[in-house]
């Protein structure tokens, strides 16, 4: 039983909800410090069921309590699909059938109201930033960072690095309940891409976060850095003030050097250790960029509609690029899921790996690539993809048990010597 | 309270940025500081016997046997011609010795002005007149005790006992100036023993009041205090800064042995110092008061019970209001840093006097200035209270529904007003003023859900949609969500409701 959410954000959810049951549900991946439950609203033509093959997708706003643009723009979003669905609304319609949305408006609703409480012009730059209990959700997150770095190194797993997971984050003393559930959710659902919504500036970042050499500028490139920057592209292209190249910094002595065409990579803008961006990453399939969406953090509420303007083609858009690259699902010869095989591509040092239905969905940009599938106890199999901007490309895998192979081999062993035997005749 | 990572990650900053501008501290030296203290506490001398001394000494000088000992030149040729003023300022405080003797505590003996002469370790500093006189007075492992002018052989601590009660009693400073003033004008002192004899007086000082807080209930140091701040405090915060704000009062506590164990401390304070935490309380609602940096808030640093181990940082009373608001089990950690942090800081102030890299003078408007810092960056950082709630509305429907753009504006508007009306913590009144709002919003979602289950069915040629079985779905689907604490129950009802009218 949580304490008390945001009554007004619960309010939109719920009559979102109420307008569109469905293709709507309301769901809670916890409470805050506090007691507020973190809620979700997804969106999908079987809402609380992951259909085979369809890829799943976040939003995740006010992360930092005092950044609010990126919550109620959330809301609005929410708002927006479901009356352009009714409306008839091909594309979203489209979007809505093969896509699974999930939106979170606000991950620190504790931080919110702490912001929201002060007085008009005195909202500050840090109050609420954190959450009930002080601590910046955005440099909770298990630094998987290092890891990785480290493995760049010595060798070592290029994905999923945090062992044991479910262990590790029930034990950890340093988590916020914030972040402990943000975590769970991840593990749970197979999320493919996602953005987490920001304030305080305006671009889209993209990993990595933290610099390789801890220096507090530095471009941090991932595996991923050709696909990062087109996804973040593709969010900054639709927002007018994001890609103009003409736009002051949000402060007179901002560095925004790092920026280009409305997106940075996020080490080369500062480094940011612990983060929920490189987080995604690094322990699971999904890719995250972060969004910041306003130089100011919390906005007089009749700049809403302006920024909503300014966003919604951008988040619509955004959400689309989940179709994209190559997908499908990896079956064993009879036609069973394997699940958690693993897929690579040649040439990017990170792997996917399948959900429970043996499905997969790997974002790439437009170009050749070898792809292959690989399962413990099965033959890897490669296979040539020429792969456009989008749609995705459909790619199934039927991989071949060892077992099985040694069986075949024995069988063909025996007809061989068979016919040997007839031959010569003993 | 949010943010309390924040106030040690603020310390952390403040520690940092003031460390690299440190200035200097004065305290005396931390060896010598033991050595006074101990000989104070150890060999307190009572009033009759040091009385007796002064006759004897009078008349000693009196006999013109006085003799300086290894006092430097300019003071043996300056002491003949000032032996009248001396004595006469020694009768004056024999005298005020007497008339205070049946008031006194063997602790709080008061004397009226007598010459001090510094303890310094350093022999070569020595100035003592009459070192010789009286070696039967001079304590046993002080071989650097003062005897007046006349020879009457009082230690060194006795005297700056004698100097600090009076400061003490009369919540002067004043006292000690005009006696350091005298003693420097007669040539007596030189002005870096003037600066010791601050440092041994200030310590004195403190230990006063720390005893005094441990002699006394904590309400006796309410009355204690308002007797000392007297009017000063109200009419003129800076005058009460003479007593509780002086630099000597900084050395004091700078100087003060810390206890260990702060958890223990904030336990003892927890359990035997309500009335000093309502004290606190009670100052620390008025915002408005914070914005002052008034020495009044020194001296509520004093009321706190000096013996919680904090001694050392009750002159920093916004430091203690920030760790008063640390007060709960969760902030147990952050508390115990602040205080770590704090007096680590103090101990570095004092490292850097003692090596001389500062000035007494800088290391005290050092920590003055910390306090300020500590206080403004606990303003601005920690929050302010009480502010109108400005919660952004997102409820109605989206700018592109031209449908209801209107009414949902109105409706919108309204809520808004409702909610900057209501508190941040939200009256059963401002629940029944929205339910209005929220069943219309409810209702309207409702319909469109049904005009549109209505148009979809007749386009994809269904029949009809099934109006009881949607109704018993949400129903359900209402219990699940009030259940996962997704809606309140009145919410549900609400929805409930809803359906079942239509």
């Amino acid at each position: 039983r949580g304490g008390r959410s945001g009554t007004e954000l619960r309010k939109a959810l719920v009559s979102v909800w109420l307008q569109c049951p469905s293709i709507t549900r309301i769901y809670t991946v916890g409470e805050s410090f506090e007691g507020r439950e973190l809620l979700v609203l997804e969106m999908s033509d079987n809402p609380g069921t992951h259909e085979a093959g369809e890829p799943e997708f976040k939003y995740i706003g006010n992360m930092h309590g005092n950044e609010a643009v990126g919550r109620e723009l959330i809301v609005y979003l929410a708002q927006y699909l479901c009356n352009q669905y009714q409306q008839g609304n091909e594309s979203i319609i489209d979007l809505i059938h093969t896509t699974r949305i999930h939106l979170m408006p606000s991950m620190n609703p504790d931080g919110f109201e702490k912001a929201a409480s002060q007085s008009g012009e005195l909202k500050d730059w840090f109050v609420g930033r954190s959450n009930a209990q002080g601590v910046d959700l955005n440099r909770n997150f298990p630094d998987l960072d290092r890891i990785v770095y480290g493995n760049e190194k010595e060798g070592g797993a290029n994905n999923h690095l945090l062992n044991n997971m479910k262990k590790a984050v029930d034990e950890n003393t340093k988590l916020a309940p914030e972040t402990k559930a943000v975590i769970r959710w991840i593990m749970e659902i197979p999320f493919v891409l996602s953005a987490n919504l920001h304030g305080g500036d305006v671009v889209a970042n993209y990993p990595y976060d933290e610099t390789r050499s801890g220096s507090t500028h530095e471009y941090s490139a991932s595996p991923d850095d050709v696909i990062f920057k087109s996804l973040a592209k593709s969010y900054s292209q639709f927002n007018p003030v994001m890609s103009d190249p003409q736009r002051a910094p949000c402060r007179k002595n901002d560095d925004d050097t790092s920026f280009t065409d409305g997106i940075t990579n996020g080490g080369a803008w500062y480094s940011v250790p612990g983060g929920m961006q490189d987080f995604n990453y690094l322990s699971s399939n999904c890719f995250e960029i972060t969004l910041e969406l306003s130089c100011d953090k919390f906005p007089a509420e009749d700049t809403l509609k302006t920024y909503w303007e300014e966003n919604r083609n951008s988040l619509v858009n955004y959400i689309e690029q989940v179709h994209r690259g190559v997908k499908g699902f990896v079956r064993d010869l009879q036609g069973g899921a394997i699940f958690n095989a693993s897929i690579s591509v040649e040439g990017i040092d990170h792997d996917i790996t399948t959900a429970k239905d043996g499905d997969y969905w790997r974002l790439l940009a437009a170009g050749n690539y070898k792809v292959s599938a690989y399962a413990p106890g099965y033959l890897t199999v490669i296979k040539k993809v020429a792969v456009p901007y989008s749609p995705a490309i459909r790619v199934d895998f039927e991989l071949e048990s060892l077992v099985e192979r040694k069986e075949e081999e024995k069988e063909e062993l025996m007809d061989w010597w068979k016919m040997m035997s007839e031959t010569l005749n003993f | 309270m949010a943010s309390k990572g924040m106030g040690v990650l603020l310390l952390l900053g403040i520690f940092a940025v003031t460390v690299s501008q440190i200035s200097a501290f004065p305290t005396p030296a931390e060896d010598d500081k033991a050595v006074v203290y101990n000989r104070r506490l150890t060999e307190e001398r009572p009033i009759q016997e040091q009385i007796a001394e002064a006759d004897d000494v009078k008349a000693a000088v009196e006999s013109a046997d006085t003799k300086p000992a290894v006092e430097p030149k300019e003071v043996k040729e300056a002491e003949p011609e000032q032996e009248n003023d001396d004595f006469t300022l020694l009768k004056s405080l024999a005298e005020g010795q007497r008339s205070k003797e049946t008031n006194e505590t063997p602790v709080r003996e008061s004397l009226e002005k007598e010459p001090y002469f510094p303890d310094e370790s350093d022999s070569t500093k020595n100035r003592r007149l009459v070192e010789d006189y009286d070696s039967t007075k001079m304590e046993n492992d002080d071989p650097e005790s003062f005897r007046q002018v006349d020879g009457t052989p009082l230690t060194a601590e006795d005297i700056v006992q004698k100097i600090a009660t009076k400061i003490y009693e009369e919540d002067d400073r004043g006292v000690f100036d005009r006696i350091v003033s005298k003693l420097l004008r007669l040539g007596l002192i030189t002005d870096s023993q003037a600066d010791s004899l601050e440092y041994e007086v200030a310590e004195a000082l403190q230990d006063l009041i720390t005893k005094n807080a441990k002699n006394n209930e904590i309400e006796d140091l309410g009355e204690d205090y308002p007797v000392t701040r007297g009017d000063q405090d109200d009419q003129n915060p800076d005058a009460s800064m003479d007593v509780t704000g002086s630099p000597n009062r900084r050395y004091d506590e700078e100087d003060d042995d810390e206890d260990q164990a702060a958890i223990d401390d904030d336990v003892d304070r927890g359990e035997g110092d309500d009335t000093v935490d309502n004290t606190w309380d009670r100052e620390s609602e008025g915002e408005g008061e914070e914005e002052e940096r008034s020495e009044g808030e020194r001296d509520e640093g004093n009321e706190l019970s000096p013996e919680d181990g904090l001694q050392d940082l009750q002159y920093f009373p916004n430091f203690y209001r920030l760790l008063k608001s640390l007060d709960s089990e969760q902030d147990a950690q952050e508390r115990e840093t602040l205080i770590t942090i704090m007096k680590t800081l103090i101990d570095f102030v004092k490292m850097m006097v003692k090596y001389g890299t500062i000035t007494p003078e800088e290391g005290v408007s050092y920590l003055e200035n910390l306090d300020a810092m500590i206080a403004l960056q606990t303003k601005n950082k920690l929050g302010k209270t009480l502010g109108i709630p400005g919660i952004i509305p997102p409820t109605g429907k989206t700018p592109e529904d031209d449908d209801n753009t209107k009414a949902e504006a109105a409706k919108m508007q309204k809520e808004y007003e409702n909610l900057k009306d209501s508190t941040k913590e939200e009256a059963p009144s401002t629940e029944t003023r929205d339910h209005p709002g929220k069943s219309e919003i409810y209702l309207e979602a409702i319909r469109k859900n049904i005009e549109w289950l209505k148009k979809h069915n007749k386009d994809e040629g269904k029949d009809d949609y099934d109006l009881s079985k949607l109704r018993d779905f949400m129903d359900q689907q209402v219990d699940s969500y009030i259940d996962k604490g997704i809606i309140e129950k009145g919410e549900g009802e609400t929805i409930k409701r809803i359906y079942g009218s239509l």
